[in-house]
């Protein structure tokens, strides 16, 4: 019996514990200062960093009432109104931006709030939390990617050399062995005058010669592998690759126009006027080189005429001159939203891998037996595309079984591989 | 022997050097006949026009209404500390009263390409550039759904917000046309729970995010 009371109160005892603790734990989770501030704070506010509003590090030592400071978060132009000269100056330095109004925060919720701010400042006054962002470096993966040529080459040549020295010690070994037996021959000729050596090295230099001038001659006027050099270090692999950012974002004609545009400064604008630094992965050039963000931002900064702190005024901007990298030649017709929209083809069919591409350089050699290819091998999207609707008779022999619906039917096939297609 | 191992190493020196560089030119063009535009094309330098007396900017005349473009939004954007006009855009009536499956699909589409980024695409303010704080972009995105500031603000004022921009915001005008402006803002609507079929509860979705 005493064992079962006991039993009892123990029981009552844990679900007291366990109530009382909720209820705590819920009581904290209202004064979190960190929710608090994401939920009413950091759309305008950062601690360290002036976005909308100021940076709040430091705020009640700037503030020396705390209690306007409260009425101040609470109702900001009620304490201007009032004429409290720091309320006045802040929102006049801030270019008369004014505050929302949160009336519904607690005394508590705002000092958890700023308890929260003066914890996050000082954690950044103690030092920036060192982020080795697994920054590989570039000569290794470059390395990797070039191993297997660079040490084909040198075993080729080393196995040449060996194969001339053994050669050499053969005809010695004969020589020897030929002395040693007494019979008489010739002096040996060298390789260099040897007939045989010549006529054999006249014909890997004349079929290598007319390799890379067959080469050269069809490079001429075309770029594959160009990369040139832009007036700002701008990361394809940053921007498409780490932050996930769609092509079409910035690039929007592509489903639009001919053309995939270029953006203007205010598309690059949108996020740079808050993301003013670089804190990511190591950035190098396509040569090696480390490459310092924040200054290619400022680089940014200097064309859009903009300088921190300050609203971005766009009229100001000039414009920045990218170089162009695929170039195709006037006589030949090229439709972006032909292709992306109609035929929907994506990006990186044609420009490569361009989310892992730290400097852009052109993937494709864009010459005409690499379009034609394309086109003859590429099935379109026949079926739910406006687009091809009109083409009945293809519609038809599909259903009837006429044209083999596996293999469907190519670009080739409505039209595109014709000459006026593409030059006209 | 010596020469041999010379011609060796000048080769393999070669062979190295010649791997490493990155193609900083353009190859040369032979006989470039009909290879380069004589009329100006986009992004062309254009300077030189005015030096001949033409006149010509690349701006469309004030006032000018593309064919079939939705008119004009007639509200001014506000100067700097002013809200008249923010607060004034609140009167403004959607244009777009109903949109069928395949609009809202494309609206949807065009949200996750211009929106999503920041906004989340699953419109709860938490987008990679944001990621709970831990991304590049330093500032809150609006919480879209799940905020009665957001959910009870009119059609009109964020129509204002995505024309000049707001706070941190910068002005989409540039990437989206008047008509998937107001698209793209019915699709935020039906997300909302505003307009149309309902859309799921806000908090499983969060629940969601954080569960990952």
């Amino acid at each position: 019996m005493n064992y079962r009371l006991g039993n009892k109160i123990f029981q009552l005892f844990f679900i007291a514990v366990a109530f009382f603790g909720s209820v705590f734990t819920q009581v904290a989770y209202g004064q979190d200062g960190k929710a608090l501030f994401s939920q009413n704070c950091a759309s305008c506010h950062a601690i360290n960093k002036d976005l909308t509003g100021p940076a709040l590090a430091g705020v009640e030592d700037r503030w020396p009432d705390q209690k306007m400071l409260y009425a101040w978060i609470r109702n900001s132009q009620a304490v201007i109104k009032s004429g409290y000269p720091r309320a006045v100056e802040v929102y006049n330095q801030w270019n008369k931006v004014a505050m929302n109004q949160f009336p519904n925060l607690t005394d508590a919720e705002i000092a958890s709030l700023l308890k929260y701010i003066n914890e996050e400042a000082a954690k950044k006054a103690a030092g920036p939390a060192v982020t080795v962002g697994g920054g590989d470096d570039p000569n290794a993966a470059k390395a990797s990617g070039q191993d297997s040529t660079l040490l084909y080459g040198i075993l080729t040549l080393v196995l040449a050399v060996v194969a001339l020295v053994l050669l050499q010690v053969n005809s010695n070994l004969k020589k020897l062995t030929d002395d040693k037996e007494g019979v008489v021959r010739l002096e040996p000729v060298p390789f260099w005058r040897n007939k045989t050596y010549i006529a054999f090295l006249t014909v890997i230099l004349f079929m290598v010669g007319g390799y890379l001038t067959t080469k050269g001659a069809i490079n001429l006027g075309r770029n594959k592998n160009y990369t040139p050099e832009q007036p700002i270090f701008y990361s394809h692999k940053v921007h498409a690759g780490a932050n996930q950012i769609n092509c079409l974002y910035c690039h929007g004609g592509a489903e639009q126009g001919k053309h995939a545009n270029i953006p203007s400064v205010n598309v690059c604008m949108n996020c740079h006027t808050a993301i003013n630094e670089y804190n990511g992965e190591k950035l190098y050039t396509a040569d090696g080189v480390e490459v310092d963000g924040t200054a290619e931002i400022q680089k940014l900064y200097k064309y859009a005429g903009f300088e921190p702190g300050k609203p971005w005024d766009p009229t100001k901007a000039k414009p920045i001159e990218w170089v162009k990298i695929h170039n195709l030649p006037d006589h030949v017709y090229f439709n972006h939203a032909q292709h992306v929209k109609a035929g929907k083809v994506a990006c990186q069919t044609c420009h490569g891998e361009i989310n892992k591409m730290g400097e852009v350089y052109q993937f494709a050699d864009l010459s005409m037996g690499w379009c034609v290819n394309c086109h003859r091998e590429t099935k379109v999207q026949f079926n739910d595309n406006g687009f091809y609707s009109i083409y009945e008779k293809y519609h038809a022999d599909l259903k009837s079984g006429k044209l083999d619906s596996t293999k469907g039917i190519t670009v080739e096939k409505v039209g595109g591989t014709e000459c006026q297609k593409c030059h006209y | 022997m010596r020469k041999l191992t010379f011609i060796a190493c000048c080769v393999v020196g070669s062979v190295l050097v010649g791997c490493d560089s990155v193609q900083r030119t353009p190859n040369d063009t032979y006989m470039p006949d009909m290879a380069y535009s004589r009329s100006y094309e986009t992004y062309a330098d254009h300077s030189n026009l005015a030096e001949k007396g033409i006149s010509y900017n690349n701006q469309p005349v004030a006032g000018t209404v593309a064919r079939g473009s939705d008119l004009p939004f007639h509200i001014p954007m506000d100067a700097v500390g002013d809200t008249a006009n923010y607060v004034a855009s609140k009167a403004v009536k959607s244009p777009v009263l109903s949109l069928t499956d395949a609009q809202l699909k494309e609206a949807e589409r065009l949200y996750l390409i211009n929106c999503g980024i920041c906004h989340g695409a699953k419109l709860d303010g938490n987008g990679p550039l944001y990621k709970d704080g831990n991304g590049p972009y330093p500032a809150k995105p609006a919480t879209l759904v799940g905020d009665a500031k957001y959910e009870n603000m009119p059609e009109g004022q964020m129509f204002y917000s995505l024309t000049y921009g707001k706070n941190l915001m910068g002005s989409y005008a540039a990437q989206l046309n008047r008509k998937q402006r107001w698209d793209i803002i019915y699709y935020i609507k039906v997300k909302q729970g505003k307009i149309g079929t309902a859309a799921p509860a806000a908090t499983n979705d969060s629940t969601a995010m954080a569960k990952k």
